[in-house]
């Protein structure tokens, strides 16, 4: 190591305390002050970070499914028992991204990022409509963020959920009692494999032998007055006798969901500008508009290039879905 | 530069660092308070997007998009699903709970019944930021590696306390080329948001990656309802007397006669006795 020696004695300034200090000693000031300053820093983002994970702390997502109809395509083998003993229902669900065209608007996509975003480093453009020079401005689409994930539901065709039982009885008696009730062939019952009672939620949950090929709460429900077509499954009531007595449990479908990859994105529009300015367009014909605008913006020296769709929206918004 | 100018030289640079992050989390705290609740407060992955001509008039919000949907409805040994080309087909057969079919001298009883499938209808997810996960984004286009192999190569980047890391108990692949990673650490998962950026090897070369928090998602109530499929019955309790073959062609001839209810069958598949099916739905396009 190089001997410091006359360097060490000489004399630095330091601003903090207005004294006249060696390197050593500043070098050492520095670093505890440095050291200190980063502790508080790391202590303010910590909170800061606690407090914003709070603020959006159960922000609820509520997503009305849309109704899709179904048709049988094949016919595979379950490779696991619980393939076996569950109906499943798998589907992504995404937002859609879209922009709300308003009147005097029109959107335009180009084959071609680098043209798109050529037309909104340009600005304004001047097209020639019907003798009049209107002046368009491009500027990018602001688009909204979604979210995207997938569901896979589970509905067992060998359990079912009770719930509401009565506390008429000691735990292991009621127990008995409910497997017995869930045996009966005549309430639309079976064989039951085990019944897991929990007195102090006043529910169970009845598991059957392997179902003969409809689901358990099918057979349960053949005995009651029930329209199966579009209703939304509805707790029904089921009748458990104890001594002389009935009491109404209510039985429901046992399901588990799953949610996967959840993600939150944001949509960007490369290839799709936004034209504004055409308010005064109001009376023209959208679709001659449309190819005027087309034409225009397809031409190099306009500063354009090949276009794949443009629309216009002259009397009444609309919304214009963007897709990957 | 001697060793103490270069620990000055990190605390600094530690400092410069950190005081962006403040600045990141001031700012973010401040558009808290302008957003409305649905929106989400950091910037997130951009999925690039194009108009393709698909409109919609009038005003009103669309609903969220559904698709590849697929359900999974198991088939005991011994039963069969018939779909016709006519729902009306399926209603008259459904009319009759026993079907007796008549094969040389004797005859088969078979159950027929309507099929139900599952579907959710309405789903509510609460979502939070992570405290244990990071979304790692920001991949090149056309990168040729497999889900696992570049899984792999982020956990073992990442795993690194020397990248900053730690050790990392779940990793996910989203749907958007974007990675969610889970440390057992929590504050491995702050650090790892602190610095943002980071190059990572993935293969022969190295990429500038981007590290931000995870807004994860969790079930808090999904609705389901049983939904006919109007063209399909589902036949069952068929007894052990006929080989495959053999019982496909008696019961596709005893569906056809119209006599008998039947019509125009679209297809017809068969569970053996002892064995167990799986009938796979999908939606349909119109």
């Amino acid at each position: 190591m190089a001997d410091d020696g006359p360097r060490e004695k000489r004399v630095f300034w330091d601003p903090w305390s207005s004294e006249e200090v060696t390197k050593n000693e500043l070098r050492k000031r520095l670093t505890d002050r440095f050291t200190k300053e980063n502790i508080q820093l790391k202590e303010e983002i910590q909170r800061l970070e606690a407090e914003l994970q709070e603020a959006t702390r159960n922000s609820q997502i509520k997503e009305d499914i849309p109704e899709t109809k179904v048709k049988f395509t094949s016919l595979e083998n379950p490779e696991t028992d619980s393939q076996f003993l569950n109906i499943s229902c798998s589907f992504q669900v995404s937002s859609p991204i879209f922009y709300e065209l308003q009147k005097g608007q029109a959107l335009i996509t180009f084959e071609r990022e680098e043209v798109a975003q050529n037309i909104i480093r340009m600005g304004k453009h001047h097209i020639q409509i019907e003798d009049v020079d209107v002046e368009i401005v491009a500027k990018p689409v602001p688009l909204n963020s979604g979210v995207r994930f997938q569901v896979n539901e589970e509905v067992s065709k060998v359990k079912i959920n009770v719930s509401e039982i009565p506390n008429a009885l000691p735990e292991d008696q009621m127990r008995d009692k409910l497997e017995l009730s869930f045996s009966k062939s005549r309430n639309g019952g079976g064989e039951v494999l085990c019944v897991q009672y929990h007195r102090p939620s006043r529910s169970a949950v009845v598991t059957f032998m392997e179902a003969g090929g409809s689901h358990p709460w099918r057979q349960l429900r053949k005995t009651l007055p029930f329209n199966l077509a579009d209703k939304i499954l509805k707790k029904k009531d089921y009748p458990l006798y104890i001594n002389e007595n009935c009491y109404n449990v209510i039985v429901s479908p046992y399901t588990e969901t799953h949610l996967k990859h959840f993600q939150v994105f944001s949509g960007i529009s490369e290839r799709t500008v936004l034209l504004t300015g055409m308010e005064d367009l109001q009376m023209m014909d959208e679709e001659i508009l449309q190819d005027l605008v087309n034409i225009h913006f397809q031409r190099e020296k306009n500063g354009g290039g090949e276009v794949e769709v443009v629309k216009c929206s002259l009397d009444q918004p609309c919304i214009a879905y963007f897709e990957e | 530069m001697s060793v103490n100018d270069a620990a000055l030289c990190a605390l600094q640079e530690e400092q410069t660092r950190l005081r962006r992050r403040l600045q990141e989390l001031q700012q973010q705290r401040r558009e808290l308070r302008d957003i409305p609740p649905d929106q989400v407060p950091f910037s997130v992955p951009a999925v690039p997007l194009v108009f393709r001509g698909h409109t919609q008039q009038g005003k009103e919000v669309p609903t969220c998009l559904l698709s590849k949907l697929r359900i999974c409805y198991p088939l005991p040994g011994g039963s069969a699903l018939v779909t016709f080309d006519d729902p009306k087909v399926a209603e008259r057969v459904l009319q009759q709970k026993e079907h007796k079919i008549d094969i040389d001298e004797c005859r088969l009883r078979v159950q027929v019944e309507a099929l139900e499938l599952p579907m959710v209808t309405t789903i509510q997810v609460s979502t939070q930021i992570s405290r244990w996960s990071v979304l790692v984004s920001g991949f090149p286009a056309g990168l040729r590696l497999s889900e696992e192999e570049l899984l792999d190569k982020l956990e073992i980047f990442f795993g690194k306390i020397r990248n900053g890391g730690g050790e990392v108990e779940t990793r996910e692949l989203l749907l958007q080329g974007a990675v969610v990673l889970g440390f057992t650490k929590d504050t491995v998962a702050q650090h790892l948001c602190q610095v943002g950026q980071f190059t990572v090897p993935l293969g022969r070369q190295s990429f500038p990656l981007r590290v931000s928090p995870y807004l994860s998602g969790e079930i808090q109530k999904a609705e389901i309802m049983f939904r006919p499929v109007p063209q399909s019955v589902l036949v069952l309790n068929i007894p052990d007397v006929l080989d495959g073959p053999e019982l496909q062609d008696i019961l596709e001839i005893h569906f056809q006669k119209p006599s008998r209810g039947g019509g125009e069958v679209e297809s017809l598949r068969v569970v053996p006795p002892g064995q167990r099916g799986l009938a796979v739905f999908t939606a349909t396009s119109g």
